[in-house]
C-alpha cells in the first residue's frame, strides 16, 4: 500500500478531501475529544451542572487537588511502579531481542507468541492468576508481584520498538565487527548494539511508562491501599468529590498527550536515523 | 550465520534466553496453568470434576457473560463499521501531515481506556452533563432515565470511544482496495455500488473480521472503565472475577476461576480468528 499509488493518487486531480470525508473525520474528531475538552473546563469551571457553558472559571480545585495529602504519595507511586518496570523489562527484552536477531533466530517465531499472549489474558484473569499462585507472603499482594505482573501486561509496548530497531540495523554484522576487535559480548551490547537502538528503547520504554502510569486493574486488585497509586486516587475522588477528580483527570490526560508527543519526536528521529544507517550502506 | 554457529555451540545458546522465559513462566504460564487446574479439581478431594463449570448455571454468572459478550459484540461491530469509515477517510486525506495528526490522535486516545475515560463521560453525560443539559435546553429532551452512562447504555458509548481509534489504527494494515482495480472496474462499467458488491467488500471481508474479533477481545477484558461507570448496576465477567479477587463476595473461589478460564477461553478464540483473518486479509494488500 505504499509506494505504487502513491504517485498516482498524487496525479489525481482531487486535492481537496471529498465531503463524506470531510464529514467523517470531523463527527470523529467531535466524538474523541469533546470527553476530553470537556472534562479541562469542567476543572476550572466553578459550577457547570445547570447551563450549557460553566457559571464562572476558578483554579481552585487544581489547589485543593494538589493539597490531598495523597496527591504527592500516589504519584510518587506511580512513577516507583513505572520505573521499576521499565527497568525490568529492560534488562528482560533487550538481551533477548538481540540474542533472537542474532544466534537463536529460531527463537523468534516462539517469542513472538509469548508476546501476544498478554493481549489474549484479560488483567483481571492474570490478577487472579497471580493473587492465587503467589498467596504466600513475602510475595502475596505485594508491590514486588505488581511489578511482575505490570512487566508481562506491558511486554508487548517494550518488544515491537525494540525489535523493529533491532531489524533495522544488522546486529550480526555488527557483532562480528565488535567481537573481530576483541569485544566480549558486554562491550558489544553496550557500547554498539544498544547505542544503535536507542531510538527504539526509549519509544518501547515511553510507551510502557504511558500504560504503567494509567494502570488501574491490576494494581487495586493486586495490592489495592497497600500501594495506592494516583489512578486508585482518581478513582476514589470519582466518587468523593467530581471537580477535584476533573483535575486529576486533566492530570493524567495532559501525560498521555505529552508522552505521545515524545513518542512521536523519538519515532521521527529514529527513523531518521534507520534512513541514515541504510543509505550510509 | 555459519560463522557464528561455529564459534558457539548450538547446544548451549538457548541457555540466554532461560532469564527472558523464567520470567514469563513465573508471571504468566505457570499462574494461568495453576488457574486452570484450580478450575478442574476439587479442593477437598483433588479429585478431577467439572462441578465448578456446572455452578456457573446461575442467573448472576451467565448473566455477567451474556453482558460481556453483548457490550463486546455490540461495540466491535459499530466500531468497525464506523472505524472503517472513518479510517478510509483518513487513508485517502490529501495532506500526509492531517493524516499523521489524526494517527496519532487515535493513537492516544484509543489507550485512553480507564478511570479518566470514563470520567469524562461522566461530565458530558452523567446527569447534569454538557449533552445531557444540551437536550434539556434544545431540544426540550430528558435523556434521563431513559439513558443513562451508569448503564449499559452508557458504557456502550464509552466503550465505543477506545474501539473507534483502534480500528482506525489497525486499518492501514490492512486496506487492500487498490486504485487499478477501483479504474479496471469503471472501464469495465462497473458503478459504485456494483464495484463494493463484488469487489470491495469481498476482498475486505477477512479485515472486517478480523477488526471485529480484535475490538471484541479488546472490550471483553476491560475492566477499569466498566468499575468506574457501573460498578454493580451492571454484572460483567471482568467485574465478577474483580469482586472475587477483592473479597467483596464470599464465595468459592474455583467459580472465579472456571469464569477465567471460559474467559480466556473467549479470548482465545478471538484472537485465535484475529490471526487467521489477519493473514488471508494480508494476502491481497502483498501482490
Amino acid at each position: 500500500m505504499k509506494n505504487p499509488q502513491k504517485p498516482l493518487r498524487e496525479t489525481n486531480k482531487k486535492v481537496r478531501p471529498a465531503g463524506w470525508q470531510i464529514v467523517a473525520v470531523a463527527l470523529f474528531l467531535f466524538y474523541m475529544l469533546l470527553p476530553i475538552v470537556s472534562t479541562y473546563i469542567f476543572s476550572v469551571a466553578t459550577r457547570w451542572d445547570r447551563t450549557i457553558l460553566p457559571e464562572g472559571y476558578t483554579l481552585e480545585f487544581y489547589i485543593r487537588a494538589f493539597q490531598t495529602s495523597y496527591f504527592i504519595i500516589t504519584l510518587r507511586n506511580s512513577l516507583i511502579l513505572s520505573a521499576a518496570t521499565i527497568l525490568v523489562s529492560l534488562i528482560v527484552i533487550v538481551p533477548t531481542v538481540y540474542w533472537v536477531h542474532t544466534r537463536l533466530t529460531g527463537f523468534k517465531p516462539l517469542l513472538d507468541v509469548l508476546m501476544i499472549l498478554p493481549f489474549g489474558i484479560p488483567t483481571v484473569v492474570l490478577a487472579l492468576a497471580l493473587v492465587q499462585v503467589y498467596n504466600v507472603p513475602p510475595l502475596a499482594r505485594s508491590p514486588i508481584l505488581l511489578i511482575g505482573a505490570v512487566v508481562v501486561y506491558s511486554m508487548p509496548f517494550m518488544y515491537r520498538p525494540v525489535s523493529n530497531a533491532m531489524q533495522a540495523i544488522d546486529a550480526l554484522t555488527l557483532t562480528e565487527a565488535g567481537q573481530s576487535l576483541g569485544a566480549n559480548v558486554f562491550q558489544v551490547l553496550s557500547k554498539i548494539i544498544i547505542p544503535n537502538i536507542l531510538p527504539g528503547i526509549l519509544s518501547g520504554s515511553l510507551l510502557v511508562f504511558s500504560t504503567v502510569f494509567a494502570e488501574y486493574t491490576l494494581t487495586s486488585l493486586i495490592v489495592g491501599a497497600k500501594f495506592k497509586t494516583f489512578p486508585l486516587l482518581l478513582v476514589e475522588y470519582t466518587r468523593i468529590n467530581g471537580n477535584i477528580a476533573a483535575a486529576f483527570s486533566v492530570v493524567s490526560f495532559t501525560i498521555a498527550w505529552l508522552v505521545s508527543i515524545l513518542i512521536l519526536w523519538v519515532g521521527t528521529k529514529g527513523q531518521n536515523g534507520a534512513t541514515e544507517t541504510i543509505q550510509a550502506r | 550465520m555459519p560463522l557464528s554457529k561455529r564459534k558457539t555451540g548450538y547446544t548451549s545458546d538457548w541457555v540466554r534466553l532461560v532469564p527472558f522465559l523464567l520470567f514469563c513462566l513465573a508471571f504468566e504460564v505457570v499462574p494461568i496453568l495453576f488457574l486452570i487446574r484450580g478450575s478442574i479439581i476439587d479442593r477437598n478431594t483433588s479429585q478431577l470434576t467439572i462441578q465448578h463449570y456446572l455452578n456457573l448455571n446461575h442467573p448472576l454468572y451467565l448473566n455477567s457473560f451474556l453482558n460481556s459478550i453483548k457490550i463486546s459484540g455490540l461495540t466491535a461491530i459499530v466500531g468497525v463499521i464506523f472505524g472503517t469509515f472513518i479510517g478510509y477517510a483518513i487513508y485517502r486525506w490529501p495532506s500526509r501531515r492531517i493524516q499523521e495528526i489524526l494517527m496519532t490522535l487515535s493513537d492516544v486516545t484509543t489507550n485512553f481506556a480507564g478511570a479518566p475515560l470514563a470520567f469524562a463521560f461522566v461530565v458530558i453525560l452523567g446527569m447534569n452533563g454538557v449533552i445531557t443539559q444540551f437536550f434539556l435546553e434544545y431540544f426540550q429532551y430528558e435523556l434521563y432515565p431513559t439513558f443513562s452512562i451508569y448503564s449499559f447504555s452508557g458504557l456502550t458509548l464509552a466503550y465505543i470511544y477506545f474501539q473507534l481509534p483502534l480500528m482506525v489504527l489497525i486499518l492501514p494494515a490492512f486496506a487492500g482496495i487498490k486504485q487499478e482495480w477501483r479504474e479496471s472496474a469503471q472501464s469495465l462499467g462497473a458503478n459504485a455500488f456494483q464495484f463494493w458488491r463484488h469487489i470491495g467488500v469481498p476482498v475486505l471481508m477477512p479485515s472486517l473480521i478480523a477488526g471485529v474479533t480484535l475490538l471484541f477481545a479488546n472490550a471483553f477484558g476491560a475492566y477499569a472503565t466498566a468499575y468506574t461507570l457501573v460498578e454493580a448496576k451492571l454484572s460483567l465477567v471482568t467485574l465478577q472475577i474483580g469482586y472475587m479477587i477483592a473479597g467483596e463476595v464470599r464465595k468459592d473461589p474455583a467459580i472465579g476461576m472456571a469464569m477465567a478460564v471460559v474467559s480466556l477461553i473467549i479470548m482465545g478464540l478471538s484472537i485465535g480468528i484475529y490471526q487467521a483473518a489477519t493473514i488471508r486479509a494480508r494476502r491481497w494488500s502483498k501482490s
